[in-house]
């Protein structure tokens, strides 16, 4: 027993390192990929072709492919077309396209599920379109928005440990890391998937409060 | 005050207005009469610009509002619309209901907003019930809700598209004498309904309209009594 608890305090402080990361990547992917979800959504929802057939293209390429296959493809393609990332920044890029794209699905669902007559009874008060979305659509759809949205970022949290592969020690290259030095398999991803159970369980207590604030009266 | 001349609507292929001339006069109350799909509520939606207009013009107070340069969203303040299904906003009370457009559009200051709103809602029977959401009233409450909140924007025109056909009976007669009490305030009403008795007591204008056009236009006597085409006697003997 003391020996399992000196290997924790052994491979703690290295661990939270990781998870620091971890958290860095999954805010900021969580942060991006809802904006570009949200300006994908309105693009699916426009009525020019010239809007609408673009976006819709990038999100079927999007959903088509592994994110692991994009990481790789932003990481180590792209400094061929004159664009280098580090690792950590291809990362969060990939994360945030991928999701944006999942999350524009999700938007665009919820946004359609407002019934027509809300658009129409707001703007004959005459209100714009962008008031109409942000007063009365948006804080509607909230409620449809956010049970699937929290379930895509909690996803992201978890698949946030690809970045592994393009060298962001986050949390589980961390532990690959401690596990093929030490050979403490066992302990090693145990503490890390403890760890992904406690930020997860965290993002769904903070979903759940947000999921409160929008139920209707 | 209003004057449609020549309003052609299309829904694609369609030919919904076939060429609508109507004139309204300040303090007028026009009774839209006619069969389903005859164009009734095409016509009210496309005075407030809810619809796109192929051809013709829509004059109010001399502005043709369905020129290029018309201020599309100034336009909407001043004709105040209700809708067959209330269309009230859930997620804000009563009284955010009817504060909404002033303070949004009007950029009339909340206290303001709401010492009217809650005037509107009196004037509706609704003293009381500001705070209620529109799943705790009852159709009719929210009907009349509806009416305060178009009421807000001091509109020029209200326009009522069967505002009591989703209403339970019992439930019609609250939102109508609402309805008479505006028009004996002198407001300027446009109505589609299919209750006649409200045409007969409070109109003074009523139009039969047929297959996207205005086929009688009169009083509601001359027309009630001695329609003119044979489609209008077959409609009014059917439903009077």
């Amino acid at each position: 027993m003391q020996n399992l608890i000196n290997k924790f305090h052994e491979f703690l402080p290295s661990l939270i390192k990781g998870t620091q990361y971890t958290i860095e990547i999954t805010v900021l992917g969580i942060i991006l990929s809802t904006i570009f979800g949200f300006v994908f959504s309105q693009a699916l929802l426009s009525k020019r072709k010239l809007i609408n057939r673009p976006v819709r293209i990038l999100i079927n390429v999007v959903r088509g492919t592994p994110l692991l296959v994009q990481m790789f493809y932003v990481y180590f393609v792209l400094p061929d077309l004159g664009i280098t990332l580090g690792a950590l920044e291809a990362a969060v890029l990939s994360l945030s396209i991928c999701y944006g794209a999942y999350h524009a699905e999700i938007f665009r669902a919820g946004i359609m599920s407002i019934p027509l007559g809300q658009w129409e009874a707001a703007t004959s008060l005459g209100l714009k379109h962008h008031q109409i979305l942000r007063r009365i659509v948006l804080p509607q759809a909230a409620r449809i928005i956010l049970p699937p949205l929290g379930t895509s970022c909690i996803i992201l949290l978890k698949d946030s440990s690809l970045a592994s592969v393009i060298t962001v020690r986050e949390l589980t290259r961390s532990g690959q890391l401690i596990a093929s030095t030490t050979f403490e398999n066992l302990t090693v991803y145990s503490m890390v998937a403890l760890i992904y159970i406690l930020l997860t369980q965290l993002l769904a207590l903070l979903v759940h409060s947000m999921e409160r604030k929008y139920r209707l009266k | 005050m209003i004057e449609i001349v020549n309003l052609h609507k299309y829904f694609g292929q369609t030919h919904v207005l076939k060429g609508v001339n109507l004139q309204v006069n300040k303090g007028d109350v026009v009774v839209v009469v006619g069969p389903s799909g005859s164009g009734k509520s095409t016509l009210l939606r496309c005075i407030n610009r809810l619809e796109e207009v192929q051809e013709g013009e829509i004059r109010i107070g001399g502005e043709n509002i369905l020129s290029k340069t018309a201020d599309v969203y100034r336009i909407r303040c001043e004709v105040g619309m209700v809708f067959q299904q209330f269309n009230l906003f859930p997620h804000m009370n009563a009284l955010h209901n009817v504060t909404l457009g002033p303070t949004v559009t009007k950029k009339m200051p909340r206290r303001d907003a709401e010492a009217l709103a809650t005037e509107l809602l009196r004037k509706v029977g609704l003293s009381g019930r500001e705070h209620s959401f529109p799943s705790e009233l009852s159709g009719g409450q929210q009907q009349r809700v509806a009416i305060a909140r178009a009421l807000a924007m001091e509109p020029a025109v209200m326009l009522f598209d069967e505002a009591t056909s989703a209403l339970d009976p019992e439930l019609v007669g609250e939102v109508l004498s609402v309805m008479k009490q505006l028009a004996l305030e002198g407001m300027t009403m446009i109505v589609v309904t299919h209750l006649m008795g409200f045409a007969r007591e409070v109109a003074n204008h009523v139009v039969f309209m047929d297959d996207g056009l205005i086929v009688e236009d009169g009083t509601p006597k001359g027309i009630f009594e001695n329609p003119k085409t044979d489609r209008a006697a077959a409609f009014f003997s059917k439903i009077l």
